[in-house]
């Protein structure tokens, strides 16, 4: 009797052998990964310095025979020098979520392997969770990778070792990265799957990376009033609080919309709900992560439901028989 | 008693305007190796994906070994195999990896034992343990034939088997097929547009001939009306044109 977990998980292990096999979303991943280092390597060197100047200080006040107490003991948040990585992961992780998610649908259609399956004793949906199942282990490892290469490196390279709430952060941004990820992975797979034409497919989904990772973020910023001019007009004008509270009130609207077009990218927040965790964000540095979470719970679940969306779309629709065979 | 492997109902599929199948209504008896005979275009393939449920038919249905290919399509695909025109499998893993993956996906319990078979079968266990990327299209052919006969299915379907073979690929092909017909008592069902192919190999025709069946019998009688080495070729040429000639007028 054929039960209905093993052919999803034989589709699965299937899938996964063949992506390390072929090498090309690992190739992908060790680029992400190297990048990812790059920007986090820089950052720690210069906190090295920074804890090795502040190290050199104290030892000649006690070489002097002098109290500590004349420099005040600096803290140091390894956890910021994420940032570079977190955006690497909004830009280039999201590029490999398509392509692992073109991949996995034009790796069947175009060795017509897809009509193979269709023609086993299983469903539908068996196939897809296979293919999904496959795509998620990948991209969630690694990711998982990634994050703890940059644990490593931080702890190597800046001198200031990760506690375990600073590696429970990463945990909880790492799970969020995932989700981040899979949601590109699943969209570009439903559309391969769907359209007439894969190369197609592609297009529509760089189309969307585009406008979701690099365009509505950015409006988002560059429409801020309060960011037309370098360091706040409100900060450069001396503007009382008061007073720029009642001068953006007569922007309410603009102000909706610019948000609006902000909050539609699940990479803008990917980035506030990760910019908070890891305190990058100096709103958020230093304080505990009970709070964080709570207030970014929004996001989170914003990530969370669109990538659950996404997924549930796949399961929606019959695949047509002219998608199984040969382009 | 002989019973029937596929049994046509009025089956047919449309494309918008277009009529690609029109109601086709025959029966393919048990241990048949049926030719499914047209010009490139003429529904063949069509026909196949209705009838192994990789499409749903328009109107009309078919049932394979007793199971209605829109109902109940979970049953026909125990009843199945299909090797697709130009099969490919998946060039980084190996035959054997390939061949257990398809065995677990049609619930083989004893799926390593049934690859052996297979590969027994069709004499390639030294293709075993290299990878399907580096195969040439007849060995890609034979483990694409492999895949489909793994579960013992009732009835093996091919869509143009024998499209791209050399001489020497397309007699061992042909040689198989019969002995799957003779020894593991498949019904063939077989898509061609080559006449020789269907001579060599075929117990029963049928000419299709733009979604219509224009012609349906065994090999025994094509010979016995027309005569002589030539009868299926001077057979499609007489059905087929006669079919343009009534539409275009």
């Amino acid at each position: 009797m054929l039960s209905t977990t093993t052919p999803v998980g034989a589709i699965a292990r299937k899938d996964v052998t063949d992506v390390l096999r072929d090498r090309f979303i690992i190739i992908v991943m060790a680029f992400l990964a190297v990048a990812a280092m790059t920007s986090l390597v820089t950052g720690a060197i210069a906190l090295a310095t920074d804890v090795a100047t502040y190290n050199d200080a104290k030892a000649t006040l006690l070489a002097l025979g002098k109290s500590l107490d004349s420099i005040a003991a600096p803290e140091f948040y390894p956890l910021k020098l994420l940032r570079g990585a977190i955006e690497q992961i909004e830009i280039i992780g999201a590029v490999l979520g398509i392509l692992a998610g073109f991949r996995a649908a034009v790796s069947e259609r175009g060795r017509q392997t897809l009509a193979l399956i269709m023609t086993r004793p299983i469903r539908q949906w068996q196939f897809l969770a296979g293919k999904f199942v496959a795509g998620a282990v990948v991209l969630s490892v690694g990711l998982l990778a990634v994050f703890g290469l940059a644990a490593i490196l931080l702890d190597f390279v800046s001198g200031v070792g990760l506690g375990a709430s600073d590696l429970l952060r990463m945990a909880i941004v790492w799970v969020a990265a995932s989700l981040y990820v899979i949601a590109f992975f699943a969209f570009t797979f439903v559309a391969t799957l769907w359209m007439r034409r894969p190369a197609n497919a592609l297009l529509v989904s760089f189309a969307v990376w585009l406008l979701l990772v690099l365009i509505a973020p950015q409006i988002g910023d560059t429409l801020d009033p309060d960011n037309q001019v370098a360091g706040g007009v409100f900060k450069q004008l001396h503007v009382p609080k008061a007073e720029q509270q009642r001068i953006a009130s007569g922007y309410a609207t603009f102000e909706t919309i610019r948000n609006g077009i902000e909050v539609s990218s699940i990479t803008k927040h990917f980035e506030r709900f990760s910019f908070a965790v890891l305190g990058i964000k100096d709103t958020y540095t230093g304080k505990p992560l009970g709070p964080i979470l709570v207030e970014k719970r929004g996001d989170f679940l914003w990530i969370f439901f669109t990538t659950l969306g996404l997924t549930g779309v796949m399961f929606t629709r019959r695949l047509k028989s002219n998608r199984l065979t040969k382009e | 008693m002989t019973e029937n492997a596929i049994e046509f109902r009025a089956l047919s599929q449309a494309f918008g305007n277009f009529q690609a199948v029109k109601a086709l209504t025959f029966d393919v008896a048990e241990r048949e190796i049926f030719g499914f005979l047209g010009h490139n275009g003429a529904g063949k393939t069509t026909t196949i994906h209705m009838l192994t449920t990789l499409a749903r038919p328009s109107s009309g249905t078919a049932l394979i070994s007793g199971h209605d290919i829109v109902t109940d399509p979970l049953g026909v695909r125990r009843e199945i195999g299909y090797v697709p025109e130009n099969v490919r499998l998946y060039d980084t893993l190996t035959t054997w990896e390939n061949l257990v993956f398809f065995a677990r996906l049609s619930g083989l319990s004893d799926a390593e034992d049934r690859v052996s078979q297979a590969l027994e079968f069709l004499t390639i266990t030294d293709l075993r343990d290299r990878r399907v990327g580096e195969f040439s299209k007849g060995m890609r052919q034979r483990v694409g034939l492999a895949q489909a006969i793994l579960h013992h299915p009732k009835v093996l379907f091919l869509d143009e088997p024998s499209s791209g073979l050399d001489p020497m690929g397309m007699k061992m092909l042909r040689d198989l097929i019969v002995r799957l017909n003779d020894e593991w008592n498949m019904t063939i069902f077989m898509n061609t547009h080559l006449i020789s192919e269907i001579a060599k190999t075929c117990t029963s025709i049928g000419v299709l001939s733009h979604g219509q069946l224009v012609y349906h019998d065994t090999i025994e009688a094509v010979t016995q009306r027309f005569g002589d080495d030539r009868s299926l070729e001077e057979l499609y040429l007489s059905v087929a044109p006669a079919l343009e000639t009534e539409e275009a007028a």
